[in-house]
């Protein structure tokens, strides 16, 4: 099957947000799309999957056009789109979630269970899933959830198979998982449209690519005739740089202990977790998903609970029981997800960025707006943060953008320790730049710096020294020439650092 | 991308006069308050002219019309009150069932302790005259707000969801009521009737003053408060309020309490207009009309949006109706079924483009 979308357009109001695009793919291929936020994917994909109608342009299945009102009549023509938020209903086992809105009903109109599993069953047999059908989705793991779209999909005889970041959530193991799915339906000749952030996955999955940019489609081709840099420069439109950002400080350079954590146990995320940071360093903290770096955080900074173990601010020890006390005692939490745990959305961008802070600058409860909007006025040029008027919805923003809004609401707080949750997630290439520069200026004002994130990339690229966790433990420390890619995914798997360290290939 | 809307200049004038369509089109679909208001409008219109506008005797008029004003106004206060207390609740995300429940029982206290009769508490310890009666309000609202906390506490500390712990305080707090005040014939001095008809000019209009400087004093509040900002942090995104600092907990607590102590307002209210309560009956349903009223005011059940002027214009749209119905004769067992009606198209209304 060969998809032709040609000449699509695409205005909302006075903002044309697809440009003239056209592009083909087939069964068989697959095809990554890219872009920064805004550039236009969703919208693109939106048409296709017949979400949206298109203002000009035809989509040409096999040569015969066709006119999507509905996902429904997408779906008909054999396009199945998988959305970031699955569809799936956790209270029910996964054999009904596979026919969710297209139930088998017997011939007294009940449902057909029997008939329903075993179509299921069979399914996950032809694509070698290890399943069990009547399993509760609520009980699996992200990547099977995705894996059982995916099944849902096929069952629907898609040919064409959308699939929208489908790894952002995902651990490395689990990704394989999907990777190893997309391949068999490859096999099948299904053609699969992989939207992602991720460069080093497109280049290891994707036979070919697009990359739009503001609507225009930029560039496509073959995976195998470029570079990520390649694909980076294509998607903000100037080279980007990949260098890395690691300072060499010496020991005496930095300064004083801020935190020191001794034997903090928390009974289900972390235990007998020890160590210490300095003002002015930037330390990583990596591992797998569900390694209990966020919730050990977390726990520092009041969100979560520990049951044992002492926890030392500035040298003094602390018993941090609400996030308002961790304020106060000058430490800041820009957690993961933004969505769900930065942004609050009924609120305007320059709320967003005075949350913090309202009970600070403050007299008898009245919110001092002014002192705010000062605030907000250096944060803005300093976080180079692109906006309209300070009284639009933080949902107008680009996820960049929102993420230097709700990093901004920490730093007018001053604070003494900055732990950041995955701070890149969801952002795009410039942003992401952007905010290593803002990570290393900070640490450069004395602040220390926390980062934690599962791309060891960007720890080995923007921290002074990381700690690795496993399973809730701190399997081992990395820095200098330590701090590669191998080592800490030797690390982060339960293994231990590689004595002949051996360079990482791509 | 909508054009920018200019918020609070209106100071500067525009560079490019714009008709009135443009700028009535432009509210409509950018201000949530503003179809509420032009529903109200219409329906004093409505109500003008139902009423008869004679121009002849035009002071004649104007004093019937003001006069049927200044009843709904004072019939109306003690819920438009509460009515505001419930917009902060549902903003947080909760809800508060207990509010008819809470109006009798603080209005038993406030007869308990005055009671002229023997039962008084506070005439049986020799407070009289005015220092009984400053008294009695302060220990009505605090009854009030202490009752509102308990519940706060049930739904903070003790996890129990909000209609729940609501509901069975509705049961609770009117049973309690009805046991104790059983027979209970009170009646109250008449220096505490003054509270709601002492008449200015030649006016009773205390309770619609009380109403306005409550209102004043929320809206105040939710605009440039810590507490009031919160409030809408807290129902929009919990999650990420209580990772911002914000100490969810309390600012729920703190919600119901005021909505205690707003309830004990209505009721030293109600108490000292009619100089006695109907414990079986009073503030019956009473939970469902200040929800009505700030839903109609634009406020989100889901918690995050409302607003305190927007109540305030629901609570009038569903007071001058029910003056509507009542001018033109609708039977009283109908009176229900048009409110449902004004409450569903209000909501309907709002539905306007709303981006996810």
């Amino acid at each position: 099957m060969k998809i032709e979308m040609n000449n699509i357009r695409k205005s909302f109001g006075s903002n044309d947000v697809i440009k003239d695009v056209s592009f083909s793919v087939e069964g068989g291929e697959i095809t990554a799309l890219l872009g920064e936020n805004g550039a236009g994917k969703s919208t693109l994909m939106n048409i296709l999957g017949g979400v949206l109608q298109a203002d000009t342009g035809s989509i040409v299945i096999d040569g015969k056009e066709v006119h999507f009102k509905t996902p429904a009549e997408s779906l008909e023509a054999g396009i199945a789109f998988i959305h970031q938020e699955l569809n799936l209903i956790n209270d029910l086992p996964i054999y009904e979630n596979m026919f969710l809105g297209r139930e088998i009903k017997t011939k007294y109109g009940s449902l057909d269970l029997k008939k329903m599993y075993d179509q299921t069953a069979e399914m996950f047999e032809r694509m070698n899933v290890d399943l069990d059908p009547n399993k509760m989705v609520g009980d699996l793991d992200a990547s099977y959830k995705q894996i059982v779209e995916i099944c849902r999909a096929m069952m629907t005889n898609a040919s064409i198979i959308i699939m929208d970041e489908p790894t952002t959530s995902l651990t490395d193991s689990e990704i394989e998982r999907v990777f190893k799915m997309m391949k068999t339906m490859q096999e099948h000749n299904v053609g699969i449209i992989f939207i992602s952030h991720k460069l080093n996955e497109v280049m290891q999955i994707c036979n070919r690519y697009l990359v739009l940019r503001d609507g225009n489609l930029v560039s496509r081709g073959n995976v195998s005739d470029v570079t990520t840099k390649d694909l980076a420069s294509y998607m903000v439109g100037y080279d980007v740089r990949t260098e890395s950002l690691r300072r060499h400080k010496e020991t005496d350079e930095i300064g004083e202990e801020v935190l020191r954590v001794e034997g903090l146990t928390n009974d289900h995320h972390f235990r007998d977790i020890s160590f210490s940071i300095k003002a002015g360093e930037i330390v990583g903290v990596t591992g797998l998903l569900g390694d209990g770096r966020s919730e050990l955080f977390q726990a520092i900074f009041g969100a979560n609970k520990y049951i044992s173990g002492k926890v030392f601010f500035n040298g003094k020890e602390v018993k941090v029981k609400s996030t308002w006390q961790a304020i106060k005692e000058g430490i800041a939490y820009l957690p993961r997800n933004r969505k769900e745990n930065g942004i609050v959305k009924d609120m305007d961008i320059f709320e967003n960025a005075s949350i913090v802070t309202w009970p600070m600058f403050s007299k008898h409860g009245v919110i001092n707006t002014e002192k705010h909007r000062q605030k907000f006025d250096e944060q803005r040029n300093a976080l180079r943060l692109k906006m309209g008027a300070m009284t639009d919805n933080i949902t107008s923003l680009s996820g960049g953008n929102q993420q230097k809004v709700v990093l901004s609401k920490w730093l007018a707080a001053n604070p003494r320790l900055l732990i950041l949750d995955n701070p890149t997630q969801g952002v795009d290439v410039g942003a992401k730049e952007d905010i290593y520069d803002i990570i290393i200026k900070l640490a450069e004002e004395n602040i220390a710096v926390v980062v934690l994130s599962s791309e060891a990339q960007e720890i080995i690229r923007v921290c002074d020294r990381s700690l690795v966790m496993y399973h809730g433990a701190i399997q081992g420390e990395v820095k200098d020439e330590e701090m590669n890619e191998h080592t800490i995914m030797n690390l982060a798997t339960g293994g231990e650092k590689d004595v002949e360290r051996s360079e990482h290939q791509i | 991308m909508k054009p920018e809307l200019e918020q609070g200049s209106n100071s500067t004038p525009p560079v490019k006069k714009r008709t009135f369509v443009e700028w009535f089109k432009n509210r409509w679909s950018n201000d949530p308050l503003f179809s509420i208001l032009i529903a109200l409008i219409i329906m004093v219109i409505l109500q003008t002219l139902t009423l008869g506008f004679d121009y002849d005797s035009f002071g004649e008029w104007f004093q019937a019309w003001s006069n049927n004003w200044l009843n709904i106004l004072r019939n109306n206060a003690g819920i438009g009150i509460v009515a505001l207390g419930m917009t902060f609740v549902i903003m947080t995300g909760g809800i508060d069932l207990a509010v008819g429940s809470t109006l009798v029982i603080t209005g038993a206290f406030s007869m308990y302790l005055l009671d002229t009769g023997a039962q008084g508490i506070l005439g049986a310890v020799g407070i009289t005259g005015v220092p009984a009666i400053i008294l009695t309000v302060i220990l009505v609202m605090a009854f009030g707000y202490l009752l509102g906390s308990l519940i706060g506490v049930t739904v903070t500390k003790g996890m129990v969801p909000p209609f729940i712990a609501t509901l069975g305080a509705m049961m609770i707090f009117r049973s309690v009521t009805q046991h104790f005040a059983q027979g209970y014939n009170t009646t109250v001095p008449t220096e505490f009737l003054q509270i709601s008809s002492f008449k200015i000019g030649n006016y009773m209009i205390m309770p619609i003053i009380y109403w306005i400087i409550i209102a004043a004093i929320l809206y105040y509040v939710s605009k440039r408060t810590t507490f009031g900002r919160q409030i809408i942090a807290v129902g929009s995104n919990e999650k990420a309020a209580k990772l911002s600092g914000v100490n969810v907990d309390k600012v729920k607590l703190r919600v119901y309490a005021l909505m205690g102590l707003l309830v004990s307002i209505a009721a030293i209210i109600q108490v000292s207009r009619i100089g006695s309560m109907d414990f079986s009956n009073a503030g019956r349903g009473m939970e469902m009309d200040a929800i009505a009223a700030a839903v109609v005011g634009g406020t989100n059940m889901l918690g995050g949006r409302g607003f305190i002027l927007g109540t305030v214009y629901g609570m009038l749209i569903i007071a001058v109706m029910n003056n509507l119905l009542n001018l033109f004769g609708v039977p009283p067992f109908l009176r229900e079924a048009f409110k449902g009606i004004i409450v569903i198209v209000a909501v309907l209304l709002q539905r306007k483009e709303k981006n996810a």
